[in-house]
């Protein structure tokens, strides 16, 4: 490096804070590394200093349940998201989409707060994230504020997050009971690769009929994409016969799929189309087999 | 070993392995040890404009700072090496030719000192036109990456030169075999297809390391290298010193598979020593190493003449290989990649021109399978283009053309110890090959079956040099210049000595490669270790066997044709089989210690005209079948079972070669599937291990069987580093063709190849029926 990197070991977020503020936009946060190094090695970045996450409490590793909500604190790991009973019980999906990162040796470091401030397009979370609703807690000089996921992500590694702010936490509201929800990852490479696509689909049912529908796509563009307007076709119906392909029809023409080394423009949208329909048969079916 | 004992089976140096206590390369540290890091160029062609490190020669903490100029000036350096041609000089001079050539290099007192003064380094370039797909660098009036005919130079026996100044063709290899247009003309159909193979990294864990000391008039390198005594050859040249003034060390490797056979990084650290008068470490980032050697990219066209009742007449196959920037071992890999286009076949009429081309990317050498995967994945594709169009039954039909004992290969000399169609009949069974076996449907999910079955040469002419000292203690120390770098060379040659001798296998130590105490061993690569060095080791003990035999019996008082050695023992043949133990021979012969010398040679070389004559020692032989599904609706592939089967001769350690054999299937599935350097215009993209592709264990078949045709009897080794790889590719990519009746002719089968080909075929069955229903009804 031209310049030494300094590296900070903050014991409190308010600490954390206080660091980059200083460093006005010039430090990264680091937590479990799996970026940031990456980044650092490939000169992608070139920080001033490095703001470790790994000495603060605060509650910054607890899984909880709070009005309603499962609360992931920052420091919590792929792993842990995947293995927790709690999360498993209230909100299996998001377990399930977790245990589908990499491996579990990427799984055992990386954390909540990583894969939602590193806002990669590739990653799998980001998209489960959209369709729960979910919610970025964040702390800056000014106090904490919650940041909707939608208006959360803004871009290629782009978040609506300050330069010295730190996500603290990501809140995810307990669907409905009776909800069920599947993470469809589509990979075009080797079982390790990040996602070409990843499809979920979140569906609730009031007797035959469905009550409400939630589909996001992600890695497939900029930032994870839902579109309400085409979610609300399923709202009433069975989930069954023409809706289903109409819905993923809509997704796949609505969606400005990108090009890269996992697929083509054109390719994307084929496969959102049948990976839009495949998730949602998949909840149909689950849901009927109550 | 002892009658009834259990054969080992395993790793001699396990325990250190898992324990993680092999001594790497990167683990050597000398006193006074400096860092060594290298500015690369950013240009694919350019001439270097100005080029100014005098900033960086400045920076505290630095001591040395080299340009190719630098290099240029000094009468006491050659600039230039490479293994064939010495046309890669060792920083750049006058121009780079790729993205990535070593500019400057620098030694520090660190890895951040050595950055910094890189940052410090000014250059300026002159962008030239470049060069970087086939048809770029053969077009008329192309730019040419190197202006002047390449130098060549001291280099292997086979290799054959035909030169062709004034344009980007480095080399060209002919074989002229009967008469193609004859055989073309007999033929009921003639095939044309064309396969292309993109370029990939060998992808060794360990990257290229190398630790350099100039002392007292001596070069001394500990390196990653697979051919220790031709890097001795080439940095004496460099160094203008006499080979014994070079020593080069070779510690066990974290794998090779090509990557490490010819210099690359060597001479760079070993200038950096000289000038920086102390000890320097040069060892590559991984997105180093992907600009470091590649695998030929290559593109095959086979023109191919059959009856109509399947039997191949005549092939004609034109093979351009990529070789970028410089030679590598390109000019001799497009012999085995060229020759290697006919087959296991029993082909009459064989013709073959095949090209080394420069371009402007990344420099391309040995990989796993060396020109015969790029070869087999053209071939034995066509194979069952050929079976479907014929209907034939793609089992059938290769039965009919495979390779028979005694019958002729593409060179003209005829294959001996031929097991062609057994192997191809134990995949073929073990997937449940048959006839009749249609391609079946789940929803959108179909699943099919492919064959292959491919032939390998092993490099011929080669030499192998082994020394075995017997001690008085009766142990045994084997010293070669062969490589461990994870094939487990150590526990082959050690099994191979000790059974040779009658002693336990702990009594044996295999030293490693030291230039200055181990013998000349040509190369550890084209699966000859254990064949062609574990061959020298038997003669070595053969001969202390010998002294052995001769003094013993003066000892024991009889003839020498009265005793024999068994049981760790020179005894009389006859009971009560009065003996000494080995040492004790050794003890009262007052020598010391016996030494015993081998010398293994293989004999052979092709016409330079007609590549016809003996082209190798003996042939690897491997066969495959694969069961894949793919999913319609995505083009997505997934390998659910695997069948291979080698030709070993006898095997020599069981766990070893399996591992090798399986090892090989990941290397495959790998390419068949994934993996593909991706360029643009001449700047590599994924050169991460995030963005370049590797099989992962998921990606593996739930079912993976490998079978071992052995042959005790016969008791040849053959070698399987490299056998069983060729067929992988192909027996995938014909079981996708089998489930979906898409042929994608480019590795590697990507699933969004499969989707479009799966479009365009259900396209023209459209317009077949729109064809058919606008036919008037007569």
């Amino acid at each position: 490096m031209p310049e030494s990197l300094a590296f900070h070991e903050p014991t409190s977020v308010a600490d954390a804070v206080g660091l980059l503020a200083r460093y006005g936009g010039e430090a990264k946060v680091v937590a479990g590394s799996t970026a940031v190094t990456i980044m650092l090695r490939n000169r992608l970045i070139a920080p001033r200093a490095l703001v470790s996450l790994g000495r603060i409490q605060d509650g910054l590793r607890s899984i909880r349940e709070e009005d309603g909500a499962l609360v992931l604190g920052a420091l919590v790991t792929h792993r842990e998201v995947e293995m927790s009973a709690l999360v498993r019980e209230r909100i299996p999906v998001l377990a399930e989409t977790f245990g589908t990162v990499a491996n579990v040796r990427v799984r055992n470091v990386a954390t909540v707060g990583g894969v939602v401030a590193e806002a990669d397009y590739a990653s799998d979370p980001p998209a489960v994230l959209l369709a729960l609703d979910a919610q970025i807690e964040a702390r800056g000089p000014s106090g904490e504020r919650r940041i909707p996921v939608a208006d959360f992500f803004r871009g290629f590694y782009e978040t609506a997050l300050e330069a010295d702010e730190v996500v603290t936490a990501v809140r995810i509201p307990i669907p409905p009971a009776g909800t069920r929800g599947s993470y469809e990852k589509f990979v075009t490479r080797s079982s390790e690769d990040r996602p070409c696509v990843g499809v979920v689909a979140l569906a609730r049912f009031d007797g035959q009929r469905c009550a409400d529908l939630r589909v996001a796509v992600g890695a497939a563009s900029e930032t994870p994409r839902r579109h309400p307007e085409i979610e609300q076709l399923g709202r009433g119906t069975t989930l069954r016969g023409d809706v289903v392909p109409t819905i993923a029809a809509g997704y796949a023409s609505a969606i400005d799929a990108l090009d890269d080394m996992r697929g083509s423009s054109w390719y994307r949208r084929r496969v959102i189309e049948v990976w839009v329909r495949r998730a949602i048969e998949r909840v149909a079916s689950a849901a009927s087999q109550r | 070993m002892s009658a009834g004992s259990v054969p080992f089976s395993g790793m001699i140096d396990a325990y250190e392995r898992v324990t993680g206590r092999i001594p790497y390369t990167i683990n050597i540290e000398l006193p006074g040890m400096a860092i060594a890091k290298v500015l690369r160029s950013t240009m694919a062609h350019a001439r270097i404009a100005r080029l100014d490190v005098s900033r960086a020669r400045q920076l505290p903490g630095v001591y040395a700072v080299l340009t190719g100029a630098d290099l240029l000036e000094r009468s006491d350096i050659y600039p230039y090496f490479g293994p064939v041609f010495r046309d890669r000089p060792i920083l750049a001079i006058g121009k780079v030719r790729y993205v990535g050539e070593p500019v400057v290099a620098v030694a520090a007192v660190d890895a951040d000192a050595a950055q910094e003064a890189l940052d410090l380094v000014d250059v300026d370039y002159d962008e030239l036109p470049a060069v970087f797909g086939i048809d770029d660098a053969l077009a008329p009036g192309a730019p040419l990456v190197h202006e002047e005919p390449p130098k060549a130079g001291h280099t292997f026996a086979d290799i054959i030169l035909h030169g062709h100044p004034g344009t980007n063709i480095c080399n060209q290899f002919k074989l002229r075999k009967g008469d193609i247009e004859r055989g073309l003309a007999e033929a009921d159909e003639v095939f044309e297809d064309t396969f292309y193979s993109p370029p990939l990294q060998q992808v060794p864990l360990e990257t290229h390391c190398c630790v350099a000391q100039v002392t007292d008039g001596r070069v001394t390198v500990w390196a990653t290298s697979q051919i220790p005594h031709m890097l001795r050859g080439n940095l004496a040249e460099v160094f203008k010193l006499p080979t014994s003034r070079v020593r080069v060390i070779v510690p066990t490797l974290g794998g090779a598979y090509g990557a490490k056979c010819y210099p690359a990084i060597e001479p760079i650290a070993a200038v950096l020593a000289l000038s920086a008068k102390r000890p320097v470490k040069f060892h590559l980032t991984r997105d180093e190493e992907f600009v470091t050697v590649t695998k030929h990219g290559g593109r095959i066209t086979l023109t191919t003449g059959v009856t109509r009742d399947g039997r191949i007449v005549a092939r004609k196959s034109l093979c351009h290989f990529n070789t970028g920037a410089y030679a590598d071992i390109g000019p001799r890999l497009i012999k085995n990649g060229g020759y290697g286009t006919a087959g296991p076949h029993n082909i009459p009429h064989v013709w073959v021109d095949s090209f080394a081309i420069y371009t402007n990317i990344p420099p391309a050498g040995a990989f796993r399978g060396y020109g015969i995967n790029q070869a087999a994945w053209a071939y034995e594709s066509q194979m069952d283009v050929i079976a479907e169009r014929l209907g034939l039954d793609p089992y059938e039909f290769r039965m009919k053309n495979l390779l028979t004992e005694g019958q002729t290969f593409a060179t003209g000399e005829p294959v001996e110890d031929c097991h062609f169609r057994e192997l191809l009949t134990m995949v073929a069974k073990g997937i449940g090959w048959d006839a009749t076996t249609r391609r079946t449907r789940q929803g959108p999910i179909v699943r099919g079956k492919g064959l292959s079955c491919t032939i390998k040469s092993t490099v011929t002419p080669s030499t192998s040099i082994a020394v075995v000292n017997l001690n008085d203690s009766g142990s045994l120390n084997v010293l070669t210049s062969s490589v461990e770098m994870g094939q487990g060379q150590k526990t082959a040659h050690a099994i191979l000595a000790a059974e040779r001798l009658g002693i336990s296998l702990d009594k044996v130590v295999v030293v490693s490669p030291d230039t200055d105490a181990t013998p000349y061993d040509q190369q550890s690569s084209s699966s000859r270790t254990t064949y062609a060095g574990g061959a020298a080791v038997q003669l070595a003990v053969d001969d202390v066997r010998a002294q052995l035999v001769r003094i013993g019996s003066g000892l024991l008082g009889v003839p020498e044709d009265a005793v024999e050695i068994a049981d760790a023992r020179v005894r009389t043949k006859a009971p009560p089989h009065r003996g000494l133990e080995l040492g004790e021979v050794v003890r009262k012969s007052r020598s010391g210690a016996l030494v015993g010398r081998g010398t293994f040679q293989t004999k052979g070389n092709l016409d330079p005209e007609t590549g016809q004559g003996v082209a190798s020692a003996h042939w690897n032989q491997a066969a495959a079948a694969a069961e894949v599904e793919v999913d319609l609706e995505t083009g997505k592939v997934r390998l659910l079972r695997y069948h291979g089967a080698s030709y070993p001769g006898r095997v020599v350690n069981r766990v070893q070669a399996e591992l090798q054999l399986e090892g090989n299937v990941g290397f495959g599935v790998s390419q068949a599937l994934f993996e593909e350097m991706v360029f643009d215009g001449g700047q590599l993209q994924n050169a991460t291990l995030a963005d370049y592709m590797l099989t992962s264990t998921e990606d593996m078949p739930r079912e993976l069987v490998v079978h071992i045709l052995e042959n005790r009897e016969r008791g040849d080794i053959h070698g399987i580093g490299e056998t069983s790889l060729p067929p992988v590719m192909a027996a995938i990519g014909n079981a996708v063709f089998h489930a979906t009746g898409v042929r994608v002719k480019d590795l590697p089968i990507t699933p969004e190849k499969v989707l479009r080909g799966l479009r365009e075929r259900d396209a023209a069955d459209q317009a077949e029926r729109n064809a058919h229903a606008a036919e008037p009804v007569r």
